[in-house]
């Protein structure tokens, strides 16, 4: 098995390249491409449609789920030219990462940009275990035509990358309106166009409690963090959100409550495998279903069927926080440039939590090539995991806990820049987040100070 | 003590739309099964439903055509519960927030009062797949067609505001007769694309009483809805009566045996409201374009017909309630045929005639024109009804103009006087006992005179003219 892709693109990019540069379609009947994204590698995961490629999302429930048609954000990278290398292992349905390889495409330079699911904070974990980029769009830039994932109203695809500029060019590529998914509001793209970023004029707002939350080390770094951000000339002001603690419990049961729904459809009547000897349908439900979701995620289905069935009252009052909680952070937003959060602890880098703990990053040929250098990660190439496909271990409130400072960002749908630690080490991982539609102005903000960190402080 | 019924409606209607709702799937659930399905509406992993803008026009209208105020914020929930017949383990369905609150119709009840019924709410869902229940060999299996998975569908609760059976006939009726006319679906409980299930309860006469109330399904006609409202009535009638109580519980009509049966409760699941089809905001201004698109409703035409011509109000009521009826009237209404002629030639030849060949009115070789030709004949005594008959039928089968069939065919009454006068006299001299009677003041053997003349002239004479000449003649000779 390969340690970080489960499926690779049988066509090579060269030869890909060269049926476009000669304006045919190329094996696969590919329309000719613009050019924009010429030469880009574009990782993926196994819940990112592309047509006839496995596309099982990391659950036993797809086993052997070949896509039909590619997703909206596949259709128009590769409209723009960009190479689709592979799809790499991730957690079941992307959710939490446990068991998957996420990042590492990207970090050891298989791929320029991994586009990754973020539901609860992944892209950013991600990001910084494999000490590289990343943006979460804001909700509903992004189609979500052909991605799948477990909570619909929290899920983006959020991209991964060692260059703000790839990240920044992938984003103009795949956002805006499609005509096949009409929940994207109509509404005006953001700009993406590079801009002058003067600190003296930039006031950075920090929610109090969202340090409050912190373990004592991680709350050292983050503070030292604000101290190089005030050291460059940004204003930095203290804000507060009592109601923070309030988005965990919110993602728990609104997040909990929608997977349970979005995986109604995995019964095995029309595709995913099927138990054998189920005597009537229900039986053959049971049986299906049982066998089809790793114990994570079935753990947290069986918490949101509690919630949908058994505690509608409490579903409706996490609805009611949520819509407070998005109206607190919008006016949190509107009173300063932008805020800042805790970057996610990145000591663990490069281990995946959960059920392939240990397993070995291969084929290295790129680790050193990376523009930002990565942090830690396992060494030994070349070995295979051994751990099951499928049905990662992991505790819902583990998952909870590790993804604390991320998951505001899918409550409220508000657009989230990670940026990994500056190589000198003044700076430790930060989160970078604005309002909505403010994700043009995060890659200037993160562009600024990626460049100033080179300049050293 | 005497019971009185309390009776509320909850009718689903299938939509005549083009598409599926949230695909772009043909909407034609009668196909070859599972021809018409595609990655959304089989809930692939990564399809997204996409609202069909004409689901939700044909919706609209059929909630203004029924008085309803059509919300600005309307949006789908998940209905959530897991059967073959469900692709995702939810339906979509308005269950929050519908698309219309209040509206309703007006009835006339069996003591000819006139009653409004109040309309609750209408709500947009889509339809679920068929299950078949079929051997292989020995073995039973279930088959799925989705054809029908994601059909649109309006479903209108009405209030309740029902109290017999003869009402519940009436409302359904009369809500048939508006959603036609606004164009929206075929509204037949027989072919299913309007299914209707009651939900009755008893009470003390002159009480506000809330009792319990049970839900009968399964009725696929009209009549079949008063049988099985009425059969209910009366077994929770004799029920109470017996000192027992009511249960919450489903029954199902059975049409052979007549009779309500218990069914196995279906699990009702909760509704959650669905992230992925956006929230649907009307504006003031869309509301009134579709308004405007609304056809002349079915009581204001009704006064129209009346009015403009002649009609009796039951008369224009059976004109209006096919809408495609109504339009042919007046398209030969207006050729200058007596209304009245148009109407009672139509309603007993034509339309009977047209659905004898499983044809549209509207698709048929008799158009209004040629209905109009023919009709002029016959006022013009140039044919005699039973010859228009005739000539009705070879219609269907020829586009020849009417008067060249009757030409062909030799229908031209005989209008030549010295050859009925000939006839006539041979008739008297026939049956003189008929004679004898007329003139001894029998009116009725004129009439067997007039019939004898009619068959000695092969059904060509007109019957107008020889009734006035016999009696001429007879009555001259009077003593
Ligand atoms: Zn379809």
């Amino acid at each position: 098995m390969d340690p970080i892709f489960f499926h690779r693109n049988p066509e090579t990019a060269t030869g890909h390249g060269h049926a476009a540069v000669q304006g045919h379609a190329t094996g696969h009947g590919h329309a000719p491409d613009d050019g924009r994204l010429r030469g880009l590698k574009v990782a993926v995961q196994p819940g990112v449609a592309v047509k006839g490629w496995p596309t099982d999302a990391g659950s036993h429930a797809l086993a052997g789920y070949v896509s039909l048609e590619d997703a909206t954000v596949v259709q128009r990278l590769r409209g723009a030219g960009a190479y689709l290398c592979g799809s790499i292992h991730a957690a079941e349905f992307g959710f939490g990462l446990a068991g998957g390889r996420t990042g590492e495409a990207v970090r050891q330079a298989f791929a320029d940009i991994e586009l990754v699911l973020d539901s609860i904070g992944e892209s950013r974990v991600a990001a910084a275990r494999a000490g590289v980029c990343g943006l979460k769009p804001s909700y509903g830039l992004v189609s979500r035509f052909g991605l799948i994932g477990l909570i619909p109203s929290m899920e983006c695809c959020a991209v991964l990358s060692r260059s703000l500029d790839d990240i920044r060019e992938t984003l103009r590529i795949i956002t805006g309106q499609d005509g096949l998914d009409f929940s994207l509001p109509d509404e005006e793209a953001p700009d993406f166009s590079s801009m002058a970023i003067d600190p003296g004029k930039i006031t950075i707002g920090v929610i109090d409690e969202a340090q409050d939350a912190l373990p004592a080390t991680e709350g050292e770094e983050f503070r030292a963090s604000l101290e190089a951000l005030r050291r460059r000339g940004f204003t930095l002001q203290e804000m507060s959100l009592p109601d923070f603690s309030l988005f965990s419990l919110v993602h728990r049961i609104v997040g909990s409550v929608e997977a349970s729904s979005a995986a109604g459809r995995y019964d095995s009547v029309r595709y995913g495998p099927r138990a054998p000897g189920a005597k009537n349908w229900n039986e053959m439900y049971l049986l299906s279903r049982a066998a089809a979701f790793g114990p994570f995620v079935k753990s947290y289905l069986i918490q949101g069927a509690f919630f949908q069935f058994e505690r509608y009252g409490a579903f409706e009052d996490a609805c009611r926080i949520r819509a407070r909680l998005v109206r607190e952070m919008r006016r949190l937003t509107s009173q300063v440039d932008f805020l800042a959060f805790p970057g996610i602890d990145g000591g663990a880098a490069g281990v995946p939590s959960g059920g392939m703990a240990g397993v070995p990053s291969g084929g290295a040929s790129g680790d050193t090539a990376a523009g930002v250098p990565a942090k830690g990660g396992p060494g030994s190439p070349g070995e295979a995991p051994s751990a099951p496909r499928y049905g990662a271990q992991a505790s819902l409130r583990g998952v909870y806990a590790e993804f604390a400072s991320t998951l505001f960002a899918n409550v409220t749908g508000q657009p989230v820049l990670y940026l990994p630690s500056s190589p000198g080490g003044g700076r430790a991982g930060i989160q970078l987040t604005g309002p909505r539609l403010a994700d043009g102005r995060l890659l200037a903000l993160g562009e600024s100070l990626l460049e100033t960190d080179r300049k050293g402080d | 003590m005497e019971f009185e019924a309390v009776i509320g409606l909850e009718i689903h209607i299938e939509l005549n739309c083009a598409t599926k709702m949230f695909c772009d799937c043909p909407n034609r659930p009668g196909d070859e099964p599972n021809l018409n399905t595609c990655p959304t509406c089989l809930w692939l992993p990564g399809a997204m439903p996409r609202l069909s803008e004409q689901a939700l026009e044909k919706a609209a209208l059929l909630c203004l055509g029924l008085g309803a105020e059509l919300q600005p914020r309307s949006a789908f929930d998940q209905k959530v519960y897991y059967y073959p017949d469900l692709p995702k383990g939810y339906q979509l369905s308005q269950a929050h927030l519908p698309l219309s609150r209040g509206g309703g119709l007006d009835i006339i009840d069996e003591n000819g009062a006139a009653k409004r019924m109040r309309i609750h709410h209408i709500h947009m869902e889509e339809d679920v797949a068929k299950l078949v229940h079929e051997m292989e060999g020995r073995v039973p299996v279930s088959l799925v067609d989705f054809n029908r998975a994601g059909t649109p569908l309006v479903e209108i609760v009405t209030e309740p505001d029902l109290r017999t059976p003869y009402e519940a006939m009436e409302f359904l009726k009369a809500l048939r007769t508006q959603v036609r006319s606004v164009g929206s679906s075929e509204c037949n409980l027989e072919n299913g694309t309007m299914r209707a299930d009651a939900n009755i309860s008893i009470r003390p006469r002159g009480t506000t009483q809330m009792s319990t109330k049970v839900e009968v399904k399964n009725m696929n006609s009209i009549r079949h809805v008063g049988d099985a409202i009425a059969y209910e009535i009366s077994r929770q009638t004799a029920a109470v009566q017996a000192g027992e109580a009511v249960l919450l519980h489903t029954r199902l009509w059975d049409p052979d045996k007549k009779v309500t049966l218990p069914m196995r409760a279906k699990f009702e699941g909760p509704c959650v409201p669905d992230p992925c089809v956006p929230v649907l905001e009307l504006s003031e201004e869309w509301i009134e374009t579709m308004r405007a698109r609304l056809p002349e409703m079915p009581s204001v035409k009704a006064g129209r017909f009346s009015r403009r011509y002649g009609l009796t109000d039951d008369e224009a009521l059976s004109l209006i309630a096919d809408p495609e009826v109504a339009r042919y009237f007046e398209v030969v209404a207006e050729e200058g045929v007596a209304p009245r002629t148009v109407m009672h030639w139509l309603i007993t030849q034509l339309v009977p005639a047209v659905k004898e060949r499983r044809q549209e009115l509207a698709g048929s070789r008799v158009t209004p024109a040629r209905f109009a030709a023919l009709l002029r004949m016959l006022a013009k005594d140039e044919i005699n009804a039973s010859a228009a008959r005739e000539v009705l039928v070879s219609m269907f089968d020829s586009n020849e103009a009417p008067e060249a069939i009757v030409g062909v065919r030799g229908f031209e009454q005989i209008s030549d006087l010295d050859a009925l006068d000939a006839l006539i006299d041979k008739v008297i001299g026939e049956q003189p006992g008929a004679v004898a009677d007329f003139r001894g003041g029998e009116e009725k053997a004129l009439g067997f005179l007039v019939g004898r003349v009619m068959r000695a002239s092969g059904g060509k004479a007109n019957p107008k003219v020889i009734r006035g000449l016999l009696a001429d003649r007879l009555g001259e000779a009077k003593p």
